[in-house]
């Protein structure tokens, strides 16, 4: 596991600043929207943002793990408008928790073939999502052709809880968001599964050396990113109690910046989960901030990328000690 | 026997063209839409649309679908033009793009009608008329509503449509207009937009929610994100008095409509706007007078009146 955690010397305060980069620019941030907008940092709004985040959130757990692998999952976009149209469809035909049961099986199939193509046959991940992507959108049109699927029953169903109802005062998808990065955290930090994958992620044939089995590994990370889509399809599917077939259009990129956000490298071995929940946090704080501030929405889409931008260069200087590359 | 019945529940209009294409060789007509099962709207308008066509003896439609890509639409416009038809009609994908494609169908002499959303001003030229929807006036209407239910006096907010879609401009530019013009007493306090997405409307919904402390009423560019709208402020608890207008009527506006929940929006019905364009379409070919633009009627829907008007099937 050569490259998990190269101990940087810390040299001075500048890496200091950059290797916590991440987290101060959030601290700053949060700071800056709070003193401009009076609203920014009342309890209502920060769990209102979180609560947001939550689907995005949960997506981005399990994309952070696919990553770390060394592989990338383009797919969880519109697999999240294949599972949430599912879900909700079935959910008036079968009753709630068969509907849930179904649409986690379906998801899953769709992440073992992900993890089928990229584990077993070494496909390039990114054109195996990303065929994935279009692949599935097409299924989502042909079976609700084309017609939005509601929930005829939003106020007794007990399906409303995931997503509109509060658990311990909390509101549910934060509590389903946060408690789901506890445990991927736990698992991908503490435990030999999740050395394996980081060991994978880092150095594929050292890997395969030391007897780890590389393509079960990635398998697994495709499974973990569709059980996640699973859970996201719940929250979001209970949260609008109704879907239509592009609800997730567009998701994988958010997911995707989420998960670069929070540093982790998209070449695999290195990241932590706890840091991609700051670099969801983060893309929610700005939407909502800017929004709160009146600005227009393609502010939201400049800041984003200036952000994103910032970030990776804070990640990359982090890593070589410096803010600018020594060589010329 | 089967016959009978279809000939019988021939639409007025349908029957029209029957009696002036007596005569008549079968006349063929090619359809390419903009993107077919990405959403409900566009479904039920193409089956409204090949329903028609089978309806008429005397029309023989080829259907194709871009699937939302200009290119594919481009080429499927070429593709009609060497089959020889009588009349394309074009659901654009993107009214710039296609208007080089239709200036060689033009050259070929082969009339285009375009429906639903209208193509780029440089167009205009080669086309015969364009069937669809004033979006304009959906706007206006939508304003009038809204000042109506808010007696003339209040403070609201936009959700508007996909930033770029013609239709999310012309709605979102009607509603303005009319609304500064007829009702100056009702301001919007911030307009942001929806994506046509339930679920980013309601995200929007939730932010205004925390940012102003009254909303009176709130415009939706459709009734999709319009119940997203209502969703965030039924769960704030603040949906009692607020006032929700949409435009599109969907499934669920209208049985939120039926609650008491929803006021009022705008009816507008794909099958309508299908056999609208069959029927301008037919007419260009048989040399009658078509106007330039050949609206169909898209009629307020409200709380008062929305018996008069069956479910949407979207």
């Amino acid at each position: 596991m050569a490259s998990t955690t190269s101990p940087d010397r810390i040299k001075d305060l500048t890496t200091v600043l950059a290797r916590q980069g991440i987290l101060i620019a959030f601290i700053l941030f949060m700071i800056g929207f709070g003193l401009v907008s009076d609203r920014f940092l009342t309890p209502e709004n920060l769990m209102t943002v979180v609560r947001q985040s939550a689907i995005i959130g949960v997506m981005a757990i399990g994309v952070t793990v696919v990553v770390l692998s060394g592989n990338l999952d383009l797919s969880v976009g519109s697999m999240l408008s294949f599972a949430t149209v599912l879900v909700v469809d079935l959910h008036d035909k079968l009753g709630a928790a068969p509907a849930i049961g179904v649409m986690l099986v379906a998801t899953l199939c769709i992440g073992a073939i992900n993890g089928f193509l990229v584990g077993f046959l070494r496909l390039n991940s990114l054109i195996v999502t990303l065929g994935m992507l279009s692949a599935i959108q097409g299924v989502t049109l042909i079976y609700s052709g084309g017609k939005n699927v509601d929930i005829a029953d939003q106020e007794t169903t007990w399906f409303a809880i995931f997503g509109r109802g509060e658990v311990l005062g909390m509101a549910t998808p934060i509590v389903i968001f946060l408690g789901l990065a506890a445990i991927m955290h736990l698992v991908i930090a503490y435990t030999p599964y999740g050395r394996r994958i980081y060991a994978v992620g880092g150095n594929p044939t050292a890997a395969v050396f030391s007897g780890i089995r590389r393509n079960r590994v990635v398998f697994s990370t495709y499974l973990v990113s569709a059980f996640c889509v699973g859970i996201a399809a719940i929250i979001l599917g209970s949260r609008v109690m109704g879907s239509q077939n592009n609800v997730g259009q567009g998701y994988e990129l958010l997911v995707l910046s989420a998960v670069i956000l929070g540093g982790t490298s998209l070449l695999g071995g290195s990241g932590t989960i706890w840091k991609t929940v700051i670099g969801v946090l983060i893309l929610g704080f700005i939407q909502n901030g800017l929004l709160l501030l009146g600005f227009p929405y393609f502010a939201q889409w400049i800041v984003t990328w200036i952000v994103i931008i910032l970030a990776v260069w804070l990640d990359v200087a982090a890593k070589r000690g410096r803010l600018f590359s020594p060589i010329a | 026997m089967t016959k009978r019945i279809t000939l019988a529940a021939t639409t007025a209009l349908a029957g029209l063209m029957l009696a002036g294409a007596a005569q008549a060789e079968t006349i063929t007509i090619g359809i390419t839409q903009n993107n077919v099962g990405v959403d409900s709207y566009q479904t039920t308008y193409e089956k409204a649309f090949i329903e028609a066509a089978e309806a008429n003896e005397n029309v023989e439609a080829i259907v194709l679908d871009a699937g939302g890509d200009v290119a594919r639409q481009i080429a499927q416009i070429q593709d009609l033009i060497q089959q020889e038809v009588d009349a394309i009609i074009i659901w654009p994908t993107n009214g710039k793009a296609v208007v080089p494609a239709v200036r060689k169908a033009d050259q070929a002499g082969i009339p285009v009608v375009i429906t639903n959303s209208n193509i780029a001003e440089e167009g205009f030229e080669f086309i015969e008329s364009f069937s669809g929807p004033d979006n304009i006036t959906q706007g206006a209407y939508s304003a009038e509503l809204m000042c109506d239910a808010l007696d003339g006096e209040g403070q609201i907010v936009q959700i508007s449509g996909q930033p770029g879609y013609t239709t999310a401009i012309e709605r979102q530019k009607g509603f303005e207009d009319r609304l500064a013009e007829a009702c100056p007493g009702v301001t919007i306090m911030e307009t942001q937009p929806g994506d046509w997405n339930r679920e980013k409307s309601q995200r929007v919904m939730e932010s205004f929610l925390v940012k102003y402390d009254e909303i009176d009423g709130v415009y939706s560019g459709d009734d999709n994100m319009g119940v997203g709208a209502l969703n965030a402020a039924k769960a704030a608890g603040r949906a009692d008095g607020m006032i929700f207008v949409g435009a599109t009527n969907f499934a669920v506006g209208y049985e939120a409509m039926g609650r008491g929940e929803y006021y009022g929006s705008i009816y507008q019905s794909p099958v309508d706007d299908a056999r609208n364009a069959l029927a301008t379409a037919i007419a260009v070919v048989n040399g009658e007078d078509v106007p330039f633009l050949n609206y169909f009627d898209t009629p307020k829907i409200t709380q008062e009146n929305m018996e008069e008007f069956s479910k949407p099937v979207f």
